[in-house]
């Protein structure tokens, strides 16, 4: 398996009036053409994960790594214009609410199309026609409608399809998508995670889907990094997530409730301090 | 003192219709429900956003308006306006404890405003009131002082439960109470929700979003979907998946993506 992304010792550290605030503190892992998860609490250091491997952390916070490396390319060093290049083509994200990542002021037609009549210098006939190729391969029944129409006029399953479609239209070698159905319905959440599947099988990129959602996750990856503190503290095959060894990937499952399930208090997560000093060997 | 209305139901809800007019279109939010809720019983509504799960808590407090049909808690139909007998039977818990508590009050100032508005106890009482209700939610009571800001999301809704609970009522009504917060001080919030429940003999009215939430929480729980009520199940019958209508499966199949896996015991290969 070729590496499509290569991360070693990353770091990311925000400076405050109480001192350096490490976010993520030495994170490693390498991705293929897989589906890798990365899962956390709030505050664990997933999101800025994310972000700094797009470089796209703002000051004070600092983003530091020994080796991270997209097919290759040193993203750390690389000049601003050409890694712009690399995100709007062959790097990209889906965030969690596409109300607050959609332009509300432009249709959905013009934002898809933009990167694409800019990036490819396509004609207007020809970057619609791919749009709306990629609006029905998000299975978005009326393809014409949600091009003509701005993002207030859209539900939260749409909105989320449409950045989707929008990410993949450059068809990108990486995909980050940072809790990409939170914001949604259970049963639309559903379906938007089945047309994702079905892309990065059949395109064959690799995907890092960055989530609180331990059980959502392990459904939906091929593997799992459990972060806490801004270190991983523990690795696993999705498959294998009953195997968990370490107390709070244990805990995080044992304290959900599930349907049907025992009446009584649920477990509570007790946690320990060292869970913050040592990652995962 | 009793309260209940006839038939023995805290809340009361008959033929409730919820309409919200605006700019012409007409948006019916709730249309037609019924429901009846027994003293110190737990029960959920349980939907998708826009099912009118929330409207109907809203109207039976007076913060939605009710367009056709009854609702009534402890008899009491929802408030026109602020009505301070209606606030010592009935209070609620919103979802998102970053914007439902003074960011500019501290914590003192929170929970002993109920008890100044409604003039009860001299100061002294209600220090110690305030000092109780922060140790029965699980605070130290060295968080008096402190302002939301300085709280994590766990410990400002338990602020907001301990702040409900000041003049205890008999009545909380929920709205998703733990869904802005992480797994594990989601099982703490509800632990501690369901313990207070039990100790004070309280009714709930709870909404969410989350099937798995409200059947740990909830003796009944009623699936809704476009302001109807799909079908009512009790414990028993969810977790024999007892269930009648298509919706309620639907939406039971797509939620249990989120399951936990049942884990190995350690040692166990």
């Amino acid at each position: 398996m070729s590496a499509l992304l290569e991360v070693e010792d990353l770091r990311v550290a925000f400076d405050t009036p109480a001192g350096v605030v490490e976010a993520v503190r030495g994170l490693s892992f390498t991705l293929g053409r897989e589906r890798l998860g990365i899962v956390g609490e709030s505050g664990s250091g997933k999101t800025m994960t994310g972000r700094a491997i797009l470089r796209l952390v703002q000051p004070p916070g600092r983003v530091s790594a020994r080796r991270l490396a997209f097919d290759g390319q040193e993203l750390l060093t690389l000049p601003e214009r050409r890694l712009r290049a690399l995100r709007g083509r062959r790097l990209a994200m889906v965030m969690q609410d596409p109300k607050y990542s959609l332009n509300p002021v432009m249709s959905v037609g013009r934002q898809l199309t933009e990167g694409l009549r800019r990036r490819e210098r396509l004609s207007r006939a020809e970057a619609r026609r791919r749009a709306l190729a990629m609006l029905e391969a998000v299975q978005i029944r009326d393809p014409e409608r949600v091009y003509r129409a701005f993002p207030h006029e859209l539900s939260g399953g749409m909105g989320q399809r449409v950045m989707i479609a929008m990410m993949l239209i450059p068809e990108p070698d990486l995909l980050i998508a940072d809790e990409p159905t939170s914001a949604l319905d259970v049963t639309v959440e559903a379906e938007v995670l089945k047309i994702l599947d079905g892309l990065v099988r059949e395109r064959g990129l690799g995907l890092i889907f960055i989530s609180h959602d331990l059980p959502l996750v392990s459904r939906f990856c091929d593997r799992v990094l459990v972060m806490y503190a801004g270190r991983v503290v523990e690795e696993l095959k999705a498959a294998e997530l009953e195997r968990a060894r370490h107390p709070y990937t244990r805990g995080l499952l044992r304290c959900l409730p599930r349907v049907g399930g025992p009446r009584g208090d649920l477990a509570t997560l007790t946690r320990d301090p060292a869970w913050a000093e040592q990652g995962a060997e | 003192m009793d309260g209940t209305g006839k038939g023995g139901a805290m809340i009361e809800i008959a033929g409730l219709e919820v309409v919200f007019a605006s700019r012409g279109d007409r948006v019916r939010a709730v249309d037609g429900i019924e429901l009846a809720v027994a003293e110190r019983e737990a029960f959920g509504l349980v939907g998708e956003s826009g099912s009118g799960k929330s409207t109907v808590l809203r109207a039976l407090c007076g913060l939605a308006p009710v367009s056709g049909g009854r609702a009534t808690i402890a008899g009491l139909p929802p408030p026109r306006r602020r009505d301070p007998a209606f606030a010592r039977r009935v209070q609620m818990v919103f979802q998102d404890p970053f914007s439902s508590l003074h960011p500019r009050h501290t914590i003192d100032r929170t929970l002993a405003e109920p008890l100044v508005i409604h003039r009860l106890g001299d100061r002294r009482e209600r220090d110690r009131q305030v000092e109780a209700a922060l140790t029965d939610v699980g605070l130290d009571p060295g968080f008096r002082f402190r302002y939301p800001h300085q709280l994590s999301g766990g410990q400002r809704q338990r602020v907001a439960v301990a702040r409900a609970l000041m003049l205890e009522p008999q009545v909380l009504l929920l709205d998703e109470p733990t869904s802005a917060l992480d797994a594990s001080v989601q099982a703490e919030v509800l632990n501690l929700l369901s313990r207070l429940r039990r100790e004070r003999g309280l009714t709930f009215l709870m909404v969410s979003h989350d099937f798995a939430v409200i059947d740990h929480m909830c003796d009944r729980v009623a699936v809704m979907q476009g302001g109807r009520i799909v079908e009512t199940l009790d414990h028993a019958a969810l977790a024999r998946r007892q269930v009648r209508e298509d919706y309620t499966r639907r939406l039971l199949e797509a939620s249990s993506a989120h399951a936990p896996l049942a884990l190995q015991e350690e040692g166990g290969a």
